[in-house]
């Protein structure tokens, strides 16, 4: 630094003696021809024109110049904002906000949609399903699909299976504990590109029937019971009562769908119901590396032509159905970017709204220096050099902004995430990273440079003497005017987010109270772990249902109880296949499906579904007496519209380990809603039959899916210690999980609204604060230009309510103009809104009732912003007010 | 007895910057020359016809040696003073041919444009 100052001062010394040496030179000459000293002396300088014009272009021309030049704007920017703390620091405030909230959503979709997936090489990840044109619902596979699939598609690198998250209960070694794994084929691991901390996969070997016991567990599990000793290969531990050896130990961070799996196990090695080699069974999940330079069309072409062959090798169970692939991160994020990219669009709204206050604030900031610019520019400096120096400013106060905001964002990202209907919330760490910081930047820049423009344009004109002669309050009329455009863009943005809110707010309502075909009060909801030597028994498992279930019922405050496999809801289905009567159709493809609901006999009553038909099932339907179903209302108007269903059979083709089964309908109830509102699956039809009907072979394949639901008279959390106390007299020390009530599920059936509405709220609170403030400062502004106005009338005699009245008919006018336009902008948005995604469940666009209170709530806050400045200046002392100017 | 200044005959040039800098690399061709030297030398050369103002001249002065076509050092002058003199550089030799070579045609193409219009 001192090295560039000393350098600098030599250049100037060196310029100036440039400059005399010309001026000595063209000094002699006139002397030369005659001029007396001083005269020649005289003349040489003003020949030579404005000299410090001259020395600044050539500083000009100096290479580093605009850095010199960037510093020196920046130094003036300082001192002059120093000077203005109330305007700077306003300022700040306001834009840390707005750039605050962009930052934070900016960075929430930065963290789920941008960043890329944590395996290696993440876009050449696909899951592939298989797809129904005929009934445009893409399913799991089967295995035997799965293994045709791995044999004959050219695509991919790899393909790998796996079949959902199941509960498993690890006993030795260690207490016992409940949790999650997934059954997977050899080479998920090396598909995703994961390298494990200890030891390997298991190999193709194990994972066939009969193979060898193998696991690979997760890093927690290996700290938490083997102490983190690396010598953990080979060790046994015991899952659902069976002994497994560790083949491997998975690395710390490692995430594979939202929920934590600690323990995974062969697929080909199990085969309960002989699942694994029927084509029917849709339970597998399929994921699969594309290989380089493929794309998911070219790969989608070709596993259209492989699904076409292996319908036609099996007539009999597969026909018509193609495939669907997706990428992986898309599977896994689903349509929250949507959400997240609407709300991008909604929280600039705010943004735009804080750059309009600061930009009216810097307007009425130049006003009052327009002494200062005009000296400027009659000093020398061009239109360029003040619109230079007010976009300095500007940017400068922005990035001071932008840097408050950031922090800001860093709070608010920990809970907008929180909020998120996100899968992967358990990977994403709260960092802000590049993408963000830059995000923030340019951001900032923007803002920075665009409000610095407007007074720029303004104020660096030649021509400031009317604004010179207007004095400090500057040119009233035009400046007015500009400040009323700019409060009614923020009102109209305003009203655009409120009204946007308030749909979101009555689609919230419209989901909560929606029926969903059973009564969603007053249940609770829990699983609970078994004893290993009651699961080894089926009869000692259904003997703890029932003496569990019958305890419950005891429980004084609770109404009903019993257990079912399915909860609905979106709690995830159970589809199979069924066919009418008893004659086997020509081809298993044509053969409808229903979500089955395995259930205790007391389930539909305790749930409230209502029943329709015929009787609900009974404690007399056991194992040995023959198989009655109920079905629901949609099924009935499907398969028997117009005809009686009660005594109908039905055939289901599998049944534990038995060939078809008949079953006769005994009763008709209620439909509920398993998935979320209007989808796709609504209207699929729903059959239930009683657990304790199921041979013992099929009963393990249930047990972790056994929910128990209570019915309570009251609050249902109130029962929850004499649940617990139950649990412990009738099975002893078992883990009592998943507590739940209904109304958390309904809750979490509509997060997909419920987040945008929140965030949304959230927005339109800001811009409505930030809209009165704009408002307000501009009646403040042209109320404080009427002050003499003002004394005059007082003085002959108007009271104060007609100056209020007086003062507020402009902001009236303003208003009402502004919620008009809001309203227009308003109606066009909801559009927007409602095309996004489907988020509007039982309101039009164009609802009045939102839009009416979003009128009356922003006409309200308005009048009282313009109310408050009115109300002060109509109170000043009629002198004084003449006094003033 | 005091004697008049003479009123020069010649006119204040504003000339396009591009054409300033073609004169000035012209006059610094032949030998080191400072400043005040190249103003006067341009208007000797042009018969009085251009007069350069000193507050275009030194700033062309200082672009045309940021551009890297004029070099300059602080020599002493035959009467025993310090000054900065400038001369070409390779580049700026450069540039001065191809500069003359454009002025050359232009001039041409403008006086074809003059016959052909005198001609009809």
């Amino acid at each position: 630094m001192k090295w560039n100052s000393w350098l600098k001062r030599r250049w100037e010394r060196q310029m100036d003696a440039e400059f005399e040496f010309h001026i000595e030179n063209q000094t002699r000459e006139y002397v030369k021809h005659g001029l007396p000293q001083t005269e020649a002396q005289l003349r040489a300088r003003r020949d030579f024109g404005g000299l410090d014009l001259a020395k600044d272009e050539c500083r000009e021309q100096r290479a580093f110049e605009p850095v010199n030049r960037l510093f020196r704007d920046l130094r003036q920017a300082i001192r002059s904002l120093r000077r203005a703390p109330g305007f700077a620091s306003s300022a700040i405030l306001t834009l840390a906000l707005g750039i605050g909230a962009n930052t934070a959503i900016f960075s929430v979709l930065d963290a789920v949609v941008l960043r890329p997936l944590p395996y290696p090489e993440p876009d050449r990840l696909a899951v592939v399903a298989l797809y129904n044109p005929a009934l445009k619902y893409s399913t799991y596979l089967s295995y035997p699909d799965f293994l045709d699939w791995q044999r004959g598609a050219k695509s991919f690198e790899r393909i790998t299976a796996l079949s959902p998250t199941r509960g498993y209960d690890v006993t030795n070694p260690g207490s016992p504990e409940h949790v999650n794994g997934y059954e997977v084929s050899a080479n998920f691991f090396q598909t995703l590109g994961v390298t494990l901390s200890i030891g390997h996969p298991f190999t193709a070997k194990e994972d066939q029937p009969g193979g060898a016991p193998a696991v690979v567990i997760s890093n927690r599990l290996w700290r938490e019971r083997f102490g983190g000793n690396v010598s953990v290969i080979g060790k046994s531990i015991v899952l659902e009562g069976a002994g497994y050896f560790i083949t491997g130990v998975l690395p710390p961070d490692f995430r594979f769908e939202s929920q934590p799996a600690d323990v995974y196990i062969p697929i080909g090695r199990s085969n309960p119901l002989g699942f694994r080699q029927d084509r029917t069974n849709h339970d597998i999940l399929c994921v699969a590396r594309l290989k380089r330079g493929v794309s998911i069309g070219q790969a989608h072409a070709e596993m259209d032509m492989l699904q076409e062959q292996i319908d036609r090798l099996n007539p009999d169970t597969e026909k018509a159905l193609s495939t669907h692939i997706v990428s992986l991160k898309q599977e896994l994020t689903g349509d929250v970017g949507q959400t997240l990219t609407l709300l991008l669009g909604a929280v600039s709204f705010v943004l735009l709204i804080a750059c309009t206050n600061v930009a009216n604030l810097s307007l009425a900031r130049s006003a009052a220096r327009v002494r200062e610019f005009s000296v400027r520019r009659a000093l020398g400096a061009s239109r360029v050099d003040i619109t230079r120096q007010l976009v300095t400013e500007s940017v400068l106060l922005s990035l001071l902004g932008g840097a408050v905001g950031l922090l800001l964002a860093r709070v608010a990202f920990g809970v907008v995430l929180r909020a998120a209907p996100v899968p992967l919330a358990g990977v994403i760490d709260a960092g802000l990273n590049m993408p963000v910081l830059l995000f923030a930047f340019l951001v900032s820049l923007a803002a920075g440079i665009v409000f610095g423009l407007v007074p720029a344009l303004r104020y660096s004109r030649t021509n400031l003497e009317a604004d010179l002669r207007e004095g400090a309050r500057g040119s009233t009329a035009r400046r007015q005017g500009v400040q009323n455009v700019l409060a009614i863009v923020q009102i109209a943005l305003a009203f655009v987010l409120l009204s946007d809110a308030g749909l979101l707010f009555r689609t919230v309502n419209n989901l909560w109270a929606a029926r969903r075909g059973f009564d969603t009060q007053s249940v609770i909801t829990f699983q609970v772990g078994l004893s290993p030597f009651v699961k080894q028994s089926a009869s000692a498992t259904r003997t703890s249902y029932q003496q569990l279930t019958a305890r419950l019922r005891d429980i004084p405050g609770v109404k009903a109880a019993d257990i079912t496999a399915l909860l609905p809801l979106g709690q995830g289905d159970n589809s199979g296949p069924f066919w009418l009567g008893t004659h086997q159709p020509a081809s298993m493809s044509l053969i409808p499906r229903a979500n089955w609901y395995p259930t205790g006999p007391d389930y539909p009553r305790s749930m409230q579904i209502p029943l329709r038909r015929g009787r609900y099932l009974s404690d007399a339907d056991n194992v040995h007496s023959p198989l009655v179903i109920l079905i629901d209302t949609v099924m009935a108007h499907t398969y028997f519209p117009g005809k009686e269903p009660l005594g109908q059979i039905l055939t289901i083709p599998h049944w534990g380990s038995v060939g078809p089964v008949t079953a006769r309908i005994v009763g008709v109830i209620g439909h509920v809603e398993q998935y979320g509102l209007n989808s796709a699956g609504s209207a699929k039809p729903q059959i239930y039959y009683s657990v304790y009907q199921l041979p013992d072979e099929a009963l393990p394949l249930f047990r972790s899916e056994v929910t128990f639901v209570v019915r309570t008279m009251t609050e249902p959390g109130r029962v929850l210690a004499s649940v617990r106390e139950a649990v412990h007299d009738v099975i002893g020390d078992q883990p009592v999980y998943n507590i739940r009530t209904t109304r958390e599920l309904v809750s979490g059936s509509i997060a997909r609204q419920r987040f945008p509405m929140v965030l949304l709220a959230a927005f339109s609170v800001l811009a409505l604060v930030l809209s009165c403030v704009g408002i307000y400062g501009v009646v403040a502004y042209s109320t404080a230009q009427r002050v003499p106005e003002i004394g005059i009338r007082m003085a002959v005699g108007a009271t104060r309510w007609d100056v209020i009245r007086m003062l507020l008919r402009q902001g009236l006018r303003l208003t009402i103009i502004a919620v008009g336009i809001g309203a227009a902008a308003g109606l066009v948005f909801a559009k927007v809104l409602s095309s996004f995604s489907n988020l509007l469940y039982g309101v039009r666009t164009t609802d009045p009732l939102t839009f009416a209170a979003a009128s009356l709530i922003l006409a309200a806050a308005a009048l009282l912003a313009c109310f408050i400045p009115a109300n002060r200046a109509a109170r000043l002392n009629p002198m004084n007010a003449l006094r003033h100017d | 007895m005091t004697r008049q200044v003479e009123q020069r005959p010649s006119v204040d040039v504003d000339l396009l910057q591009g054409t300033l800098d073609m004169l000035i690399l012209r006059v610094t061709a032949l030998r080191p020359i400072h400043g005040y030297a190249i103003g006067q030398r341009i208007q000797q050369l042009s018969k009085d016809a251009l007069r350069i103002r000193q507050g275009s001249l030194y700033p062309a002065l200082y672009r045309l040696e940021e551009r890297g076509w004029l070099k300059s050092s602080w020599e002493t002058t035959e009467g025993g003073r310090r000054a900065k003199f400038y001369s070409l550089t390779k580049a700026g030799r450069r540039q001065l041919e191809t500069e003359r070579a454009g002025w050359d045609r232009l001039c041409e193409a403008i006086s074809l444009v003059f016959e052909t219009a005198a001609e009809e």
